[in-house]
């Protein structure tokens, strides 16, 4: 009997501060990583994620799951939220260059989550084949935050090609989800 | 929409990746605001697909403080007052106030106090009064439009929330509109190039959906024809949005023609 994300978040509309404690030990540590990815500074991660579940809390009541699981709702969030601050930062030290990926994931140890490894590891399995070339497009948009006239410039590529990729690089990362529900 | 709506589906990738800019952009917004639903469920599985990619990564611990300062907040909003105090309402009165007493004093001290000063006291406290009337109408409007650009910012933060465009119709085909919506919150309607009313006449918002059109609020434009209306959450469904030219205090049905339409 496991209470779903959507419980908590339909608790907390109602001002239910357990539920919401709860909402965070379960959903931080799966946003906590994409923060850091994005941001790539732990102290501005902390302060992100703090802003991005305060957001929850005071955004419960809008939530609807017609329009996207509680993953999500939040993920969404975090991004944005990452992304907002990663800009501030940059208009700070114009020197910033955002990052790219790091290397490969690290090995997935088994255990009680194992049931979430397989998940993700269906999903990594998924980004694997993409062609480097779509993934790379992919991740400058959703973790670098940039446009698609922006990477085109980046990758002296025409718009057309960046387009093209995201296109198809999604419709792969799409498939492998419907696969794997 | 008609023919090949491919161009479409690549359009609402790069969107669902956060890449979409231009006039791409804007093509694809109106696009999604004339209801495409194929083009509205793509995007909630792509974001979906986005959310898997994106949280695939080993979980991780966040600081503990985190949490600490979470629920402080939490707690320490509880024990304050629902909403904000009306902060600096009063120091622009006070202010025009105090310069007039100020003008006054200056005027005593010099000695000069004869009846023709006295007519012409009450006048300068006629025009302090007008201005500082003037002053609060001014600030209030101010901080209106304030409160509503900062809450269409924070709904736009909100992944549920539309851009629904509307066009212009009838006796105003210059006039546009766009009404950032958000089903449980309701929103707000961005208005330009629409002719401010006729005397006596003001412009009503409807939305559509359910049995009968819905009234969703009254509204005028400013003389550079442009306009900001607080929209509230619809009671029943909300699918379309039309506006109508109206007696002034609004009507319960419209009765007008219609000045902007949603598809």
């Amino acid at each position: 009997m496991t209470t779903t994300g959507e419980d908590l978040i339909r608790r907390m509309a109602a001002g239910d501060r357990e539920a919401f404690g709860r909402f965070y030990d379960r959903y931080a540590p799966l946003v906590y990583p994409l923060v850091v990815r994005i941001v790539r500074d732990r102290t501005d991660a902390a302060d992100v994620l703090q802003e991005v579940f305060w957001e929850a809390w005071q955004g419960a009541p809008a939530y609807d799951p017609g329009r996207g699981s509680p993953e999500a709702w939040m993920a969404t969030r975090a991004r944005t939220r990452a992304i907002d601050r990663v800009r501030a930062v940059r208009r700070r030290s114009a020197t910033f260059v955002p990052a790219m990926d790091e290397g490969p994931a690290p090995p997935e140890a088994g255990g009680d989550a194992a049931e979430q490894a397989e998940d993700r590891g269906v999903i990594r399995a998924a980004l694997a084949r993409l062609s480097p070339a779509q993934r790379e497009a992919i991740e400058l948009a959703y973790y670098a935050g940039l446009t698609q006239t922006e990477i085109a410039r980046r990758l002296e590529q025409p718009l057309g090609t960046i387009k093209t990729r995201i296109r198809l690089g999604l419709e792969r990362l799409r498939d492998a989800v419907r696969r794997a529900p | 929409m008609t023919g090949t709506h491919d161009v479409f589906d690549e359009l609402a990738a790069v969107y669902a990746a956060g890449a979409l800019d231009g006039d791409d952009l804007v093509r694809f917004e109106s696009h999604l605001a004339e209801g495409c639903e194929h083009c509205r469920l793509a995007l909630l599985d792509s974001r979906e697909a986005l959310t898997r990619m994106a949280l695939a990564g080993p979980p991780a611990a966040p600081p503990a403080d985190v949490k600490a300062a979470l629920l402080a907040r939490v707690t320490a909003q509880e024990s304050r007052p629902a909403r904000r105090p009306p902060g600096r309402a009063s120091w622009v009165p006070w202010a025009a106030a105090t310069a007039a007493v100020a003008a006054v004093a200056a005027m005593l001290s010099g000695g000069m106090v004869a009846s023709r000063y006295e007519a012409r006291l009450g006048q300068m406290a006629r025009e302090t009064a007008a201005v500082r009337e003037r002053l609060q109408r001014n600030e209030a409007a101010l901080r209106e439009q304030v409160a509503a650009y900062r809450d269409t910012v924070e709904l736009l933060r909100d992944p549920a929330t539309r851009v629904i465009e509307l066009r212009g119709a009838g006796p105003s085909p210059e006039a546009r509109a766009r009404l950032v919506w958000h089903d449980a919150a309701g929103g707000h309607l961005i208005v330009a190039n629409l002719p401010p009313a006729p005397a006596g006449k003001a412009y009503e918002l409807w939305t559509l959906g359910g049995p009968a059109p819905r009234p969703a609020g009254v509204f005028q434009v400013d003389a550079s024809g442009r306009a900001t209306h607080r929209v509230e959450p619809a009671l029943g469904p909300a699918t379309r949005f039309a506006v109508t030219l109206e007696p002034e205090a609004g009507a319960p049905a419209p009765t007008g023609p219609i000045v902007l339409a949603s598809r």
